[in-house]
């Protein structure tokens, strides 16, 4: 099959778009026009963001070949601190948001450090240093909700520009500049250098070391941003915050066609999975369905498109072979 | 008792290839048949056929006058058909008698029997001559005895047809000339055995009867070996006359400045005192037995092992290279890795981005972000220079065959503009027509003045295209030699001066 030059190569993000924009019409029709009512397009769009970060926020991690197991405890103690610091110590919004970007930040390059230093799998490092933070979550929340902010960034949440939330915007923005930063800049070809094939990048002049921790840190940032869209798109903040990322963070990208060996990213994909799951989830409100169903969707989806997508690949792979032969 | 496997027309086309065309092969207990053919000429596919990896499109195939069609390797095995690949297919955490027995366990009330499983192990390894600890790892044997371990579980099958793809690729020559005896053993006990190998001198050493492969079609088919001259056989698969060449003796200034030179290094390894000098444009070969400590040499020299003792010098000056990134962007020296796939290639991009990665900070444009323009000039200049088969730069690099993978290894170190190449066994793997062309190309990069180190096990080869070798044993420098690049007169003196004390 002959793609459209924009998938070129990208037959699981091509597959995505027609998936996204059929489930879109189906419900579209099947509400008879109510989901394009301003209200629930809204709805729809708003909760799209955050899946959005954390989906590319767990990207960079399974890009070098490693996972993240902190990104909810990661969000979860960000939007703490950034709660804490504007409730309780009356910070400005701007300088609360900015400490909690850099926290995430710093939390992503400790992740990175730590495997760097002892070379173990960032899978055990971050299994260990998503449970410190969940202490600390819980230390910084106790079982409150904090909602004593100023209002302006609520407000800043519901705002839009011509129908899209300001805050979807920012994660649209953000993925833009990822998939830039990986096609385009030198650090961004080292990083998926090293995820591709690590004793080749090596030879090659490139530090593993420091793509480990430029990974790491990235991750962080990510989750930084999905704080603040967090923070502005809820009531309030309490101990849950995070705690339904982690899963998530997994099923965007690998629905979206990043492998789990590394070495690939696909920002477009990861976007384009995000909506494909958010329309389970609307499916669900639309039709009152059981919330199992859901559960039982994004599971049903996210087996079949890996399956789906190895078995392309090994098809791909073998036609190959024979036309290695023809030489 | 001898065993017979019978080809007869087989066919197998995969999507816009004819792979096999009605090929024929004949194998008969009690002999060493060489199956014969260059990289793509259809080797792998047949094997697989017979193995049951892949099912023929036609054809029929024989076991013992009995006509069999074979869906999976189980089957296969079942005829009493084993075969041992060129990659290693075992079990690293576990040890000799249970890789050895992996295929068919004994049991005994359903769980293993051990006593039966070490009975089985010991036969096999004894049928092959060989000694070792039943209980070792494999992944703490040498290369060549877990070649052997794998042989021993084919025999522990009862397999009366053995396929031997490329034995020979990975172990050195004693290990080699044990191997061979090992072949010779099972060969006298009526076992029809089917060796595929790249190098035409071991087939010549062991084969009785060969059928060769050319695109597909069997252009020699079961014929005694002794009645063709090597020159023919090569003539054969290559299908046009390639004969032995004459390769010129270059003239290389030994008066001028070494470009690198050590003096008496010793590394973290084990090398000890090791002395040696790189002029300007010369190719200096590196010639020792695999395990002689070559490829750690250069490893060491490009900062991935340490150097313990002695001097390094680069254009005269003396310098310390803490890591790879010093060796390359400091000093420019470029490393073409022994496995290409392991280590060299970045599989799953494409030949664009394999070629720029040592090369991204010189094509940036403004805000430091990658001129995509300039990055694929530059593929397409190498691509061009090397004559690199694609179909676009954004082919991946997985799908191309071994030799254009290894020029697109080569084509990073030409782009970033190295003085010195190590350039370490380039032609494992590659068939004869792609081996000349990149002999070629190292003379070629030579003269217009790379300085290049060449490590390689092939003694031909060393002797086309070195200008003095180098001969290393056990992580000593034990001889430098002008090549004269006379085969008979060279050889001779390189396999004394190993072997001498």
């Amino acid at each position: 099959m002959k793609l459209p030059i924009f998938f070129k190569n990208q037959m699981t993000e091509f597959s995505l778009t027609i998936i996204f924009m059929i489930g879109f019409l189906a419900l579209v029709v099947t509400s008879n026009g109510v989901f394009l009512s301003r209200a629930s397009l809204q709805g729809f769009l708003t909760y799209l963001a955050v899946p959005i970060v954390i989906g590319m926020a767990q990207m960079v991690v399974l890009c070098i070949g490693q996972m993240s197991l902190a990104v909810g405890a990661m969000g979860g103690v960000t939007c703490a601190i950034m709660a804490v610091l504007m409730a309780d110590h009356n910070f400005p919004v701007w300088l609360a948001l900015l400490i909690g970007i850099i926290s995430a930040t710093v939390m992503g390059a400790i992740n990175g450090a730590l495997v760097v230093l002892t070379q173990l799998n960032g899978f055990i490092i971050t299994l260990g240093t998503m449970t410190i933070l969940l202490g600390f979550q819980y230390r910084l929340v106790k079982t409150f909700t904090i909602d004593k902010y100023p209002s302006s960034l609520p407000d800043f949440g519901n705002r839009n520009f011509v129908g899209f939330p300001y805050i979807l915007i920012i994660a649209i923005l953000t993925s833009v500049l990822l998939s830039m930063f990986f096609s385009r800049t030198i650090m961004g070809r080292r990083v998926l250098a090293t995820g591709g094939n690590s004793l080749a990048a090596r030879l090659s002049g490139v530090s593993n070391n420091r793509s480990v921790f430029i990974a790491h840190t990235l991750s962080g940032l990510l989750i930084g941003v999905a704080s603040v869209i967090t923070i502005a798109s809820l009531p309030g903040i309490n101990r849950s915050i995070g705690g339904d990322w982690m899963l998530a963070s997994f099923a965007a990208p690998i629905i979206g066609g990043v492998l789990m060996a590394g070495g690939t990213v696909a920002v477009y994909g990861t976007v384009i999975a995000a909506g494909v799951v958010r329309l389970v989830d609307i499916a669900r409100a639309q039709y009152s369905l059981d919330p199992s169903i859901v559960s039982l969707s994004v599971g049903v989806v996210t087996l079949s498109t890996v399956a789906l997508s190895e078995w392309r690949r090994r098809r791909t792979a073998h036609q190959n072979e024979g036309i290695k032969g023809s030489k | 008792m001898s065993s017979e496997l019978l080809i007869q027309k087989v066919s197998k086309a995969f999507p816009g290839v004819q792979a096999l065309n009605e090929v024929n092969l004949t194998l008969t207990g009690g002999t060493v048949h060489a199956l014969l053919g260059e990289n793509g000429a259809g080797k792998s596919t047949l094997i697989k056929i017979i193995t049951g990896v892949y099912v023929a499109d036609s054809g029929t195939l024989k076991v013992n006058g009995e006509e069999k069609t074979f869906h999976n390797p189980i089957e296969s095995t079942h005829a009493g058909i084993a075969v041992v690949h060129q990659e290693r297919n075992l079990i690293p955490d576990f040890s000799v008698e249970e890789n050895i027995t992996l295929h068919n366990p004994p049991l005994r009330f359903g769980i293993i029997n051990r006593a039966e499983r070490t009975r089985l192990a010991k036969q096999a390894l004894q049928t092959l001559g060989f000694e070792i600890d039943l209980t070792e790892r494999v992944k703490n044997l040498s290369v060549a005895q877990m070649q052997l371990v794998e042989i021993a579980k084919a025999l522990v099958t009862n397999a009366k047809i053995i396929l031997l793809d490329e034995p020979t690729a990975s172990i050195t020559g004693s290990e080699t000339s044990k191997l061979f005896e090992v072949i010779k053993r099972l060969k006298d006990q009526g076992t029809a055995i089917l060796f595929v190998s790249h190098k035409l001198e071991e087939v010549y050493e062991i084969c009785d009867t060969v059928t060769v492969l050319r695109d597909g079609v069997s252009v020699l088919e079961s014929k005694p070996l002794a009645d063709y001259k090597q020159g023919e056989i090569v003539d054969l698969m290559v299908g046009r006359h390639l004969a032995e060449r004459k390769v010129a003796i270059r003239k290389v200034d030994r008066k001028a400045k070494p470009v690198i030179e050590l003096k008496n290094v010793s590394t973290a390894l084990g090398h000890k005192n090791v002395s040696l000098s790189l002029y300007p444009g010369e190719v200096l070969g590196m010639y020792g037995l695999v395990g002689a400590g070559r490829s750690e040499l250069a490893r060491s020299i490009l900062g991935l092992h340490e150097v313990t003792n002695g001097q390094i010098l680069i254009n005269g000056d003396e310098i310390k290279i803490k890591s790879f990134r010093d060796a390359l962007h400091k000093y420019r020296i470029g490393y073409v890795t022994e496995n290409r796939k392991e280590e060299g290639l970045f599989l799953d991009f494409p030949v664009r981005k394999n070629i720029s990665v040592t090369i991204l900070s010189k094509i940036l444009q403004k805000l430091s972000v990658i001129n995509f323009k300039k990055e694929d000039d530059v593929a397409t200049k190498y691509v061009d220079r090397l004559g690199i088969k694609v179909v676009d730069n954004s082919q991946l690099a997985l799908t191309l065959s071994g030799g254009n993978q290894q020029k697109v290894s080569v084509s990073k170190w030409l782009a970033a503009e190295t003085k010195i190449l190590i350039i370490d066994e380039p032609t494992v793997g590659v068939d004869v027509r792609t081996k000349a062309s990149f002999h070629e190309l190292i003379a070629q990069l030579a003269d217009e003045g790379l300085s290049i180190i060449l490590i390689s096990s092939d003694l031909a080869e060393m002797i086309a295209v070195a200008d003095r070798i180098l001969v290393m044993r056990r992580y000593e420098l034990v001889g430098d030699l002008d090549n004269s690049k006379d085969y008979q007169s060279m050889s001779r003196s390189i396999m004394n001066t190993i072997h001498s004390n």
